[in-house]
């Protein structure tokens, strides 16, 4: 069992570390700020006019503020990448929390949600306290015109009243347009109405100008609650009430010490009338630290995808695939990085990633990508580069070539597949188009494995159809040939499998034989698997091995999360990452822990 | 974009505005504002538009993400027929529930988000999507008669014959199982090693 709480400590401790800070900050921030609304001798008239609304308010207020400078960092996907590259960030486990800036930026997200609501709530009941409690002492202190103003009035005709609204609705077209189920189906709402994010900003930096609410600044000559000695008969009332309000205050036990309390009340006399100002919005600098990062992010993409790349050659694969190979200059990228590619002619707005296959490097220029025709995208780009006439045929002729349209890519971004040749042993486990990442890491391998810490690599590719292995066939075949020839058979174990198990499938052609010998039918069986590499592996430690899932869209509704909780049986180490390839679009397994915490209590150890 | 479906997003947002109406409706009636009539209108639509809203419905291409335990739901639904398939009725609908709370200072945000689903809804509406119930589809029992196309003839051990043949028997050879007699190309001699 000590083993297994080590093995969770170094695979999850700094993940979760992450978490409870962000989280006591959150809880810091709220608390403080409740406080200080709550206790604050400069807000003391406020909060007898607005009550617990007011508290409630500023402290969401506070939460928000934190939440929302916060969740623009993980979007800064050319820093992140940097970051993942670079030196700077030398521990695989750091790196591994880059992996998880979606989720934080999700976290981020719902807790700006639901604050947004405490925040909502609260000030509306404070818009309902300004209206009835209208505070004719003190009138600068009141946010309506007149006692008992009707307080959608003040909602709409406020400025913070009229940005909060509209930036509830935009709040509600985000939210509304971010469940899994939208984002699964379809991906075009959630990208368009999350770009309205600038919208919420902008409104955001309007909505703390507007300075309804007020602190006293002049304490020392009004500290709250004080008396007037000289006034008007309505004076004296107040004073007798004052009075009696400080006697409950000091002793609420009882009358004990006559001195104290004749001490106090004399204390607290007032010199002059409150003066009041509206605070400073605070939030201004929360946010635009981020935002401009965020900006400036956005330039440099925008900047840096404005030359278009020059296509070499197009390629037409079986089952619905094209290969598209292009050169541009001045581009460097690392093997599981993805582009974002974007045509014009196909649609002026839209943009969508795909993980490189081929990346370029110090002999060869050429980066290639692999796409597979599912939507209307990339049916009309195929249109484009293949005219259907030679849609059958494998490479294009070279006199079509003038005619490809113009296509810009922006990127590389960076993913988990990155890091499969920074650990010793990798378990690459892929499920139809979803082998791209691992095709760009076997491309690198096949240029030169000496460099990299991987010893050993177990390549598990699962596909529907037989022709489905075309993609890669020559690829995995030419691998293999190399480590035969530098006698590094083990270096890379080939399985692959065929799901579909009915109807007739034509074995694969004789050149590549030993994809043959490799190809099983049905499922792979994990358990098998497992102890086969649990066998071969003991030695390792804990950190040396990582399982790596990419899988296609078809595979959408398969639960793959038990697979490295079945390797942390077989293997007593920690239950390893998931991680996912951005080809499928923020996909996000949310069985992952429930299935995790199941098999950890069913063979408890 | 030609190919988006609305009605899924104004799905969502109904049930969401569903949701705050509840909210702002309970708030209204504890607090015992002024019009609270309002607030506890308000609750009893958004329970409806809860209810209505939660069977999500089918999309036109590809499968479709079921809410838990919608198809008790989906039932109910499905029994207005008309009235529930047609989406200009529901954005109607939404519209007109939407109206009565904006009265309201605490649910007047519903209505706003309510008003936005309707609109959606029409929209998906004139693009001519329909509310499709989600049926959970029989599961086929293999008929085992139909399967047996033509009995083997030969009794085993049997030669191979046809590629399906072939295939298991190579799935039989990668775990070890020796195949039976069959005519070898090359003839096999025992070498002890």
């Amino acid at each position: 069992m000590a083993v297994s709480w080590r093995s969770w400590l170094a695979n999850e401790g700094v993940k979760h570390l992450c978490l409870l800070i962000w989280l006591s900050l959150n809880v810091l921030f709220f608390w403080k700020t409740f406080l200080l609304y709550n206790q604050g001798p400069e807000y003391h008239y406020l909060h007898q006019m607005l009550g617990l609304g007011l508290c409630l308010s500023r402290a969401s207020a506070s939460v928000l503020n934190l939440n929302c400078s916060l969740i623009l960092l993980p979007m800064c996907r050319t820093l992140l990448a940097y970051l993942r590259g670079s030196q700077k960030v030398p521990s695989r486990r750091t790196r591994r929390l880059l992996d998880k800036s979606r989720t934080f930026h999700i976290t981020c997200g719902v807790t700006i949600c639901i604050f947004s609501g405490v925040h909502v709530a609260a000030h509306l009941v404070n818009a309902l306290n300004f209206s009835v409690n209208y505070n004719d002492e003190f009138v600068e202190l009141n946010a309506a015109r007149y006692r008992n103003e009707d307080p959608r009035k003040l909602l709409f005709t406020t400025v913070p009243g009229l940005t909060g609204v509209c930036m509830v609705l935009v709040l509600f077209l985000m939210i509304t347009a971010s469940t899994y189920a939208i984002r699964v189906s379809n991906y075009d709402i959630f990208w368009y109405t999350h770009n309205l994010f600038f919208v919420f900003y902008m409104l955001l930096m309007l909505h703390v100008s507007g300075g309804l609410l007020k602190y006293q600044t002049n304490l020392d000559t009004h500290p709250p609650g004080c008396v007037y000695l000289n006034g008007s008969r309505y004076r004296h009332i107040h004073l007798s009430e004052y009075l009696s309000e400080q006697f409950r205050e000091s002793f609420p036990g009882g009358f004990s010490k006559p001195d104290e309390l004749t001490r106090n009340t004399f204390v607290k006399i007032c010199m002059e009338e409150p003066r009041f100002q509206a605070n400073f919005p605070q939030t201004w600098l929360w946010i635009s630290g981020p935002l401009c990062l965020y900006c400036a992010e956005r330039l440099y993409r925008c900047i840096r995808s404005n030359k278009p790349v020059t296509i070499i050659s197009v390629i037409s694969h079986p089952s619905d695939v094209m290969e598209i190979r292009m050169v541009k200059e001045n581009f460097k990228a690392r093997p599981g990085q993805y582009i974002i590619l974007h045509c014009p002619s196909v649609s002026a707005l839209e943009n969508h990633p795909f993980t490189l296959t081929m990346c370029p490097t110090e002999t060869k220029a050429t980066f290639g990508v692999h796409l597979k025709i599912v939507g209307d995208w990339t049916e009309r780009f195929r249109d484009l580069l293949l005219p259907p006439s030679s849609q059958d045929s494998e490479i294009l002729p070279f006199i079509q070539s003038r005619n490809y349209p113009k296509l810009y890519i922006d990127g590389p971004f960076g993913s988990p597949f990155e890091e499969s040749l920074n650990y010793e042993v990798s378990l690459c486990v892929a499920g139809g188009i979803g082998v791209t990442p691992f095709a760009s890491i076997l491309n690198t391998l096949l240029d030169d494995w000496k460099p990299y810490k991987l010893r050993r690599l177990y390549f598990i590719w699962v596909c529907r159809d037989i022709q489905s292995f075309r993609w890669f066939a020559d690829l995995l075949c030419v691998l293999h040939n190399k480590f035969w020839q530098e006698n590094r058979p083990d270096y890379v174990n080939i399985q692959l499998y065929l799901s579909q198990t009915d109807g007739i499938q034509k074995i694969i052609g004789e050149k590549y034989q030993a994809l043959n010998s490799r190809l099983f039918i049905g499922r792979p069986r994990w358990k098998l698997l497992f102890d086969e590499i649990a066998k071969c592996n003991r030695g390792k430690s804990i950190s040396d091995l990582r399982i790596f899932i990419s899988r296609s869209p078809e595979l959408l509704f398969v639960n793959l999360s038990p697979l490295p909780c079945l390797l942390h049986k077989f293997l007593l180490l920690g239950p390893p990452r998931i991680p996912l390839s951005p080809q499928l679009r923020d996909i996000t397994n949310l069985h992952e822990n429930s299935w995790c915490f199941l098999l950890w209590t069913q063979f408890n150890f | 974009m030609g190919q988006i479906e609305w009605a899924m997003w104004a799905n969502e947002q109904a049930l969401a505005s569903g949701l705050i109406l509840i909210t702002g409706g309970i708030v209204a009636t504890a607090g015992q504002f002024t019009q609270w009539y309002f607030g506890a209108y308000s609750i009893a639509a958004g329970v409806f538009i809860c209810l209505l809203e939660y069977p999500r419905g089918k999309r036109k291409k590809g499968s479709t993400m079921e809410r838990c335990g919608q198809k008790y739901m989906t039932k109910v639904v499905k029994l207005f027929g008309p009235f529930s398939r047609n989406y200009y009725v529901r954005a109607i609908l939404h519209l007109g529930l939407s109206v009565p709370a904006g009265f309201l200072l605490a649910t007047i945000l519903g209505t706003a988000c309510l008003a936005i689903s309707s609109g959606i809804y029409l929209l998906a509406a004139t693009r001519g999507e329909q509310w499709t119930p989600i049926e959970s589809k029989p599961k086929e029992r293999p008929q085992v008669g139909a399967t047996i196309k033509q009995p083997p003839s030969n009794p085993p051990p049997r030669p191979p014959a046809e590629a399906r043949k072939k295939l298991s028997e190579e799935e039989e050879v990668a775990t070890g199982v020796s195949s039976g007699p069959q005519e070898n190309p090359i003839p096999v001699t025992d070498e002890v090693v």
